[in-house]
């Protein structure tokens, strides 16, 4: 670890394992979104969009590839990045369940990808401040490329929001986003470790916020579901969130999506492919 | 559907200092999609520096070849107008006689 | 051309001699119609290609078995869907709106190429389309880089420069399978001998070049078929047995001139499949149906949303 400061080793090992959880954390989002956005590929409604989308969804896994590799380094390089991100139990993974849900309709694909990179850019201008050096220099890598992902998104939602189909499948796919959606903050297991040694600068929950205070303008302005209430330590949610998917815990869809991504690799465990 | 996408005209250059070329065209239902259809079709694999879109109608054609290429002598305003060895030659000689 | 003006059988009859002294045209030029439609149904039928091409690949996406497998099988498929816009762009510049070619291709009017008719039945179908589909094409592909419609010509560089890494990545799904466990190469060889027939078929009947105005009269190609199909086997033939595999066709052999023989290709398969009764052409055709129907909300939002924004002025 390139920590500045080697905390005692018992308290290292602690704080190793919650660096290893954020990292499966951040990997996992971006790797099974990748796959989820992906699908679209050859699909989408128009042609054009078709390419987008799917760039999109490449970042997104050279992302988690980075994400993985850093994980692999920790690791001590005995394990790849393949085996890491396809060797695992489903409960392995530590993805939020936002990530996990079937593509929908094309109102719900690009709301979650608003929803999710406007979240994975206040989580990554964070990180650009971790004290883990190569996070660090992961978030600035990583945040260069989420600049495309901004403009696409906020492109779409005005668009969606200005004809009444549209709208109208844009307001039911935010009502059905917004519990995953907060699930992206879910806290990670061993986030005061985290926080206290620098290598996530700012806790979760101050992170959701921040994210919240962001996009509120826009889709108040736009009419969209704005399920919080607003209190003195700032936006309270109105709904439960879905967690457990920091801890392993995963929809039912998640079972068929990991049974299809891992059907090839499957067939010969530990083969060249 | 009702309308057809505007059709717009992308320009891109290759890299800094290079000229900006004609790429191709994309049709897009507004500017800003135009922009990112743009960026998608010829730009995607890093292969543009920076692109110029803008909506064909917004070009103006001139390809008459009675306009562009006029048929008459136009040497004057070429290099190729001024043969100037047999000239200077011829000089040089005339010059050397005289002395 | 109806008219028959005496002026327009004047202007085509220069046309042609331009076409044949290898005179390129431009969208904006004066042209024939019968030129134009030629070019339209060529230009059609390859974005077509294009465009149902993507779904055999489409369907190993979500199950590719490393991220570099993966990224690379995304953005190819991806460039095909590119492809097929860059074609599509060609044929409306022509005069054939979008919709229209979208519901003539739904409708089963247009056709597309016979190897998008077939299943894909493993991992190692991924690695032998990649490979040797994707370089069949190319063959084609650079025969056009020739033709006489000049933005054609334009996007087709642009094609076989994007298509350059798709054979590689092909390739190398096959060496790596090849090199891999018996049943990895189980797969690769079962996935070959279903595509070698489908391949075999894929440049067309050797057609006398005397019926085939596209080559001939408008030269909108520059190479037959049958000239195309030897060009392939002879480079691709030596490369798939020298990694031990075998092709199902006993008569496959190098005669001693250097030339190749090799059984003639089912012509009836080829044309029972683009007749759009092939393995999988209802299949393919209904899921291109059901999604583009799904996504019409979409296009009608945008097309809508331009139309107000033109009435404003803006």
């Amino acid at each position: 670890m390139a920590l500045e400061t080697p905390p005692a080793t018992q308290e290292r090992d602690h704080t190793r394992a919650a660096l290893a959880e954020l990292l499966l954390a951040l990997a996992d989002d971006e790797f099974v979104t990748g796959y989820a956005n992906s699908e679209w590929t050859g699909i989408a409604p128009i042609l054009e969009e078709d390419i987008a989308f799917s760039s999109l969804a490449q970042d997104e896994l050279g992302h988690a590839r980075l994400f993985y590799e850093l994980l692999a380094e920790l690791r001590g390089g005995a394990v790849s990045p393949d085996e890491i991100a396809y060797d695992r139990p489903p409960e392995g993974f530590r993805n939020a369940q936002l990530a996990e849900r079937p593509r929908g309709d094309w109102a719900y694909s690009v709301s979650r990808q608003f929803l999710y990179d406007t979240a994975d850019y206040v989580r990554l201008e964070c990180l650009l401040g971790s004290r883990y050096t190569p996070l660090a220099q992961a978030a600035a890598s990583v945040i260069r490329e989420e600049r495309y992902h901004l403009l696409h998104a906020h492109t779409w939602l005005a668009r969606l929001a200005a004809g009444d189909t549209a709208r109208e499948r844009q307001h039911a796919a935010f009502t059905a986003l917004w519990p995953d959606a907060l699930g992206l903050f879910e806290p990670l297991p061993g986030e005061a470790a985290l926080v206290e040694s620098g290598i996530q600068p700012a806790p979760s929950a101050a992170l959701c916020q921040r994210w919240l205070e962001q996009i509120e303008p826009m889709l108040r302005q736009l009419g969209l579901p704005w399920p919080f209430a607003q209190r003195a330590a700032g936006w309270e949610p109105l709904l439960a969130p879905h967690y457990g998917g920091r801890a392993g815990r995963h929809s039912r869809e998640f079972a068929q999506l990991y049974d299809t991504i891992t059907s090839v690799r499957r067939l010969e465990p530990g083969a060249q492919w | 559907m009702a309308a057809e996408p505007t059709v717009y005209e992308v320009f891109r250059r290759e890299k800094p200092g290079a000229p900006m070329t004609h790429a191709g065209s994309v049709g897009a239902p507004s500017p800003d999609l135009a922009l990112i259809y743009a960026r998608e079709i010829f730009g995607r694999r890093g292969e543009s520096d920076a692109l110029w879109i803008a909506p064909r109608s917004a070009f103006q054609l001139l390809d008459d070849q009675d306009i562009l290429r006029p048929v008459l002598d136009r040497s004057h305003r070429t290099v190729e107008g001024y043969r100037m060895r047999d000239k200077r030659e011829q000089l040089l000689s005339q010059l050397e006689t005289k002395r | 051309m109806t008219t028959g003006h005496a002026n327009d059988t004047a202007r085509a009859e220069a046309f042609k001699q331009h076409i044949a002294a290898g005179g390129k045209v431009e969208a904006s030029d004066w042209m024939p119609g019968e030129y134009r439609h030629a070019l339209i149904r060529f230009i059609e039928m390859h974005a077509n290609s294009e465009l149902m091409g993507v779904l055999p690949e489409r369907e190993w996406i979500m199950r590719a078995p490393t991220l570099r497998r993966k990224l690379a099988l995304t953005a190819k498929v991806q460039d095909e869907v590119g492809h097929a816009q860059l074609l599509y762009r060609l044929a409306e510049d022509l005069g054939k709106p979008r919709a229209q070619m979208m519901d003539d291709l739904l409708a089963g009017r247009t056709k597309f190429h016979n190897v998008f008719h077939y299943p894909t039945q493993s991992w190692a179908d991924v690695g032998v389309i990649a490979w040797l589909v994707d370089a069949a094409a190319i063959l084609s592909q650079k025969a056009l880089l020739g033709t006489s419609y000049a933005p054609y010509a334009r996007t087709m560089q642009r094609i076989c420069w994007e298509e350059s890494f798709h054979i590689k990545h092909g390739y190398d799904i096959v060496v790596t399978l090849a090199g891999g466990t018996a049943a990895q190469r189980a797969l690769l060889q079962d996935a070959l001998n279903r595509w070698w027939g489908p391949l075999m078929q894929m440049h067309g009947p050797p057609t006398p070049p005397e019926h085939d105005r596209d080559l001939t009269l408008w030269r909108i190609k520059t190479r037959g078929n049958e000239d195309l199909r030897r060009d392939f086997i002879a480079t691709y033939v030596p490369r798939v047995w020298e990694l031990g595999l075998a092709l199902p066709d006993p008569a496959l052999r190098r005669a001693d001139n250097g030339s190749w023989e090799y059984s003639p290709p089912d012509w009836a398969e080829l044309r029972t499949v683009v007749g759009n009764h092939g393995p999988r052409s209802a299949e393919r055709l209904a899921f291109r149906r059901l999604n583009y129907e799904q996504g019409a909300w979409v296009r009608e939002t945008m097309a809508g949303e331009q139309a107000r924004t033109q009435t404003c002025g803006i």
